[in-house]
């Protein structure tokens, strides 16, 4: 048996290997499908090659998972150190195991050891057993809109079947009382959370996941919050509440360039540093954040974090940034409470924007589109400063129903018949930034796109030049 | 003289797991354009139903803990509410608020959870992991809506529903009520139940429209209500049409 497992290990290993070397001939490499080829051959491959890691992190949770796995392993890779990881949130069994590849002889051996690695939530039980993590970050804890029938449960129940080791150290979001509840009573612990002095007063609105205590079922109050279900929560019945963080963050801007404040409390002494912070978005501030706790308990030293940073590249449409006049920024949205920090974001741009939706329904985007109605847009398109909406993707018309339904006159939404029309987008003269949120199957082909927008642009000008 | 209704969104808190208040969006939208006031009072866990205050209901989905708890409240109201239906109370339940309104939901294991017995509807849980989930398309017959005859939604449920009443029409493509009898959802005097979410109403607003005039007449109002611009409605209901390749004419869907 243990041959037959062996042999079919190999064997996986030199076709998937192969598959691999196709992809890179035909320009497709990056994808999955080597490791989907070889976890069909083998299944335990993914398994063998886990147990030989000699360090190992694993980045779970809601949101966050793919740009918290890039700032960590910018922050570990120190200039000879080499760590292993899975890019482009490929973080089911065959992503990993395609990461895993990479990094394989042909007789299955890894040269690195080290692993930083996204792991979905569904995915971290599978593997919990044989990655024998050192340390476990967890995000955040919301509802995705797959599948949304009583899933918060669900994934709770997940969380726990994959944290069961009791001496896997958790980082976790102090501020989630999800992740806190997840959190409590273990072994070995790192909070991280913000500042309570820049949270907003009051009781968040709309706070469904975590409205409720997870140890009692009463309802939560909150002194203060930061944004979602993030903030200063308490239970009046059991007491369970949120603790002071090990470490703690705030953002602040210098010269334009904006800093993430770290205060790290260890053994009742503190200390503080900063690190740059390129992302914009609170959002996106969380996940340096729970990045840097982690780094700093795998032993990374303070004055190291910022070179670390400096390696950073932003996982595609991630606000990423595209030339052109004007600019456009690609984002990813995927579920309601994704979205409103992305949408939080752009209220926080002062410029005149202009904004496009992509919304597909493909099984990776979730082929239910309710959740468009949980996103807040009526307060999105109250405050912000746009002259125009675009529509675009399979449900194009259900993103400028929910326009058209949150305020917007009708006049000004705009649905386009195909992805391709958004790089013919001519946004008016006083438009100062284009915002594209996109689902994540439209996210590729936006960010081979967009980039023409400039290209458009030139050969309008050459064309009035010549 | 603006015409008034009142609608009780029931729990909220809990029963929002398919994007409810996009119903109620609408519901008021549709009702202001034409000069209808449209009241949405939210009623919470604990606070006291005047069941008479009301011209429409409506009861979403929760998860199964949350439905539970909701069960337990309702209970006060049962009897209420299946003399307010008999009346003609305007009610729109939608997946677990459709459930709820019947008589019982069976466990594999032949427990019976009660349910408000308000209508003769009766469910049962389906096999382990075959739960009924997609785009779905159905007939519609019961308003004015002249060149539009479908509901389009998407479902996603495991419980297998069944009664004797009229459906909220028949399956063109997808599942309904059990995926066996070819029923989607209810309608039995003022109420109507269905597995369609989407949420149901932006996307279908000739039902929109039929649960407003029910609302009127109830209070007492005439029902008429002018013609609004829905191109974008037919739009994304024409959507899921084109994705469920269901060929549509001049005089809607030939069924
Ligand atoms: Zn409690």
């Amino acid at each position: 048996m243990q041959m037959i497992q062996a042999i079919r290990a190999s064997i996986a290993i030199v076709v998937s290997r192969w598959v691999a070397t196709v992809l890179r001939w035909t320009g497709r490499a990056g994808t999955s499908l080597p490791g989907l080829v070889a976890t069909r051959i083998s299944p335990q491959l993914v398994h063998r090659l886990l147990r030989q890691l000699d360090t190992c992190v694993l980045v779970t949770g809601t949101n966050g998972k793919t740009t918290t796995t890039e700032y960590l392993h910018a922050l570990l890779s120190q200039d000879a150190d080499r760590w292993l990881v899975n890019r482009g949130g490929a973080n089911l069994l065959q992503g990993l195991l395609a990461a895993l590849l990479t990094v394989s002889d042909a007789r299955g051996r890894l040269r690195i050891r080290r692993a930083v690695l996204e792991v979905d939530e569904a995915t971290l039980p599978l593997i919990a057993q044989s990655a024998h993590p050192r340390l476990v970050v967890l995000t955040n804890v919301m509802r995705d809109q797959l599948d949304r029938y009583g899933e918060i449960d669900q994934t709770l129940a997940l969380l726990n079947r994959g944290l069961s080791d009791p001496s896997v150290t958790l980082v976790a979001n102090a501020d989630d009382p999800l992740c806190a509840a997840l959190a409590e009573g273990r072994m070995d612990t790192v909070l991280y959370g913000f500042s309570s002095e820049v949270a907003t007063p009051g009781c968040p609105d709309g706070v469904r996941d975590g409205a409720f205590c997870l140890k009692c079922g009463a309802e939560l109050t909150y002194a203060g919050y930061f944004y979602g279900q993030f903030g200063m929560y308490e239970c009046g019945h059991c007491g369970f509440g949120r603790v002071e963080p090990h470490f703690t963050g705030r953002v602040s801007s210098c010269d334009g360039f904006r800093q993430l404040e770290v205060e790290e409390v260890a053994r009742r002494t503190s200390i503080q540093y900063s690190v740059a912070l390129g992302l914009s978005g609170l959002y996106n501030a969380y996940n340096l954040l729970a990045a840097v706790a982690a780094a700093r308990t795998l032993g990374v030293a303070p004055d190291r974090l910022n070179e670390g940073v400096a390696r950073f590249s932003p996982p595609i449409g991630r606000m990423q940034v595209f030339p052109g006049d004007p600019e456009s920024v690609l984002a990813l949205i995927k579920n309601p409470a994704g979205a409103n920090s992305v949408l939080r974001a752009l209220i926080q741009d002062p410029r005149e924007m202009a904004v496009c939706f992509a919304i597909n329904d493909q099984d990776a985007d979730g082929r239910d589109v309710s959740w468009l109605w949980d996103v807040d847009v009526e307060d999105f398109v109250a405050t912000v400063t746009c002259q125009r909406f675009y529509c675009a993707g399979t449900r194009a018309a259900d993103m400028a129903l929910r326009l058209a339904y949150a305020g917007v006159p009708r006049e000004r939404v705009t649905v386009l018949a195909a992805l391709d029309d958004v790089t013919g987008i001519a946004c008016g003269g006083q438009v100062q930034v284009l915002y594209v949120l996109s689902t994540y199957t439209a996210l590729h082909p936006l960010a081979e796109r967009l980039p023409r927008r400039l290209g458009l642009r030139r050969m309008v000008s050459e064309e009035v030049h010549a | 003289m603006t015409r008034a209704i009142k609608v009780a969104h029931l729990f909220p808190e809990l029963l929002n797991l398919y994007a409810d208040q996009g119903n109620l969006a609408v519901l008021c939208q549709r009702g202001a354009r034409r000069d209808v006031s449209v009241e949405v009072v939210p009623v919470r866990l604990g606070d006291p139903l005047q069941l008479g205050d009301f011209d429409l209901l409506l009861l979403g989905g929760g998860s199964d803990r949350e439905q539970a708890v909701v069960a337990r409240e309702l209970f006060r109201y049962a009897d209420d509410i299946k003399a307010g239906i008999e009346l003609e109370l305007p009610v729109l339940a939608v997946c677990g608020g459709y459930q709820l309104l019947g008589q019982y939901y069976e466990l594999p294991d032949g427990t019976r959870i009660p349910g408000l017995g308000a209508v003769d509807v009766v469910t049962k849980a389906g096999p382990a992991n075959q739960r009924l989930i997609g785009n779905v398309a159905i007939t519609w017959d019961h308003g004015s809506a002249r060149d539009h005859n479908t509901v389009v939604g998407f479902e996603n449920h495991g419980g297998r529903t069944f009664h004797d009443y009229n459906a909220l029409g028949k399956v063109i493509r997808g599942h309904g009520n059990n995926g066996v009898d070819g029923k989607e959802g209810i309608v039995y005097k003022g109420v109507i139940g269905t597995y369609i979410h989407g949420p149901l109403l932006p996307k279908n607003p000739h039902v929109a429209d039929f649960l407003l005039q029910r609302a009127l007449r109830y209070r007492g109002h005439p029902d008429h209500l002018d013609d609004l611009d829905d191109g974008l409605e037919w739009l994304a209901h024409g959507t899921v049409l084109r994705m469920l390749s269901i060929k549509t004419g001049d005089q809607g869907v030939t069924i």
